[in-house]
């Protein structure tokens, strides 16, 4: 856990950047734009189908719910472009999604909590990645997968929800910095002024 | 056939009593509609870009089509469950609402051509089936739920 020292710091910084982001004339074009907004944000949107779809399909396999005759590194191999493709549209709409609004979005809980999980479910792939690597022909042809790699597919599931989950939640303002929240909520969500005039 | 009477009903039913009282409930419907999506449009991708000769080459065709039209299935029910759930948040305002209905004839056209169409078709032994019947089936369903996805976000936007 950080101490509230370096916290402060951390925050600070994270919402400077943010505010010079902010101060591109490109930024704000962007953001009250009628149509480029909606359109980068639909194919961030649409996307999920392609990455978190193959994705799906992958884990569906690992835990015997798809695909059960047919060799788990097959489908792991032939759907790993694909996904990647899709996460490299993701991740490319998600910067610019991210530098149409960056102050509110730097001070978002629920973006906070999304970086957290995206950071778990990047662990939890290359985990599982070199779990598969080191075991699949072992076991490539079984219907069901050995346990490690079953909690491997579950996580990455739970983790990817989770990012769908808070990266939707982003656009509620339920917990923004300029509404009454509880002394940790500013903390967690960065409210840099708003602590400080609390102080 | 004017449906207004339906989204009348909906307006005043238990289901928009809860989904307009409480956001976060909407916000949880919301997220499965949004993870089912994810899942249906992986389903047809996979499955159509398959029948393209794009995807998984190695692997039968038949194969590919039966183990994603499963998920489909349960991808499209919890879609529609949680669908008619949102709509009853603001069940009138959609009535009148033209990317809500573009969405709903696109998707009744959707669920048409895959359980009547596609799905009996592809029961048999995709070699005996025109190739250009094949490649012209997959690349109608990618169109048709590119555009179910797409003007349903776009209703927000709308």
């Amino acid at each position: 856990m950080l101490t509230g020292g370096s916290s402060a710091i951390l925050n600070e910084l994270l919402l400077d950047l943010a505010r010079y982001l902010d101060s591109f004339e490109w930024s704000t074009a962007l953001h009250e734009s009628y149509y480029m907004y909606p359109w980068i944000e639909t194919t961030h949107v649409l996307t999920l189908m392609v990455f978190l779809g193959m994705l799906c399909i992958i884990d569906l396999r690992m835990l015997s719910l798809a695909f059960k005759d047919t060799p788990a590194s097959v489908i792991a191999e032939r759907l790993d472009k694909p996904m990647m493709i899709g996460f490299a549209v993701m991740v490319i709409t998600g910067f610019i999604l991210y530098f149409a609004i960056p102050v509110r979005t730097t001070q978002s809980i629920w973006f906070r909590i999304k970086v957290v999980l995206l950071i778990a479910a990047g662990i939890n792939a290359l985990l599982f990645r070199n779990r598969m690597r080191e075991s699949v022909h072992t076991w490539d042809t079984a219907a069901r997968a050995p346990k490690r790699i079953r909690v491997g597919a579950m996580l990455s599931l739970g983790f990817w929800a989770g990012v769908v989950v808070t990266g939707r939640t982003i656009a509620y303002d339920w917990y923004d910095c300029h509404k009454e929240l509880p002394n940790f909520m500013y903390w967690a969500a960065g409210c840099v002024d708003e602590l400080a005039a609390l102080q | 056939m004017d449906l207004l009477f339906l989204f009348e009903w909906l307006d005043t039913s238990f289901l928009a009593t809860m989904s307009k009282a409480y956001g976060g409930v909407f916000a949880v419907v919301q997220m499965f509609h949004l993870l089912s999506m994810s899942m249906l449009g992986g389903m047809v991708i996979l499955s159509d870009l398959r029948l393209l000769g794009v995807l998984m080459k190695d692997v039968p065709s038949e194969v590919v089509v039966e183990n994603t039209n499963k998920w489909f299935g349960v991808a499209l029910v919890v879609l529609i469950i949680s669908g008619i759930f949102m709509s009853s948040a603001v069940a009138l305002k959609l009535y009148y609402n033209e990317m809500y209905w573009a969405k709903m004839i696109t998707l009744l056209i959707g669920i048409v051509f895959f359980y009547a169409i596609r799905k009996p078709l592809l029961k048999h032994d995709h070699s005996t089936i025109n190739p250009w019947a094949l490649r012209s089936l997959a690349v109608s369903s990618l169109i048709i739920w590119f555009t179910v996805a797409a003007s349903g976000r776009w209703i927000g936007f709308s």
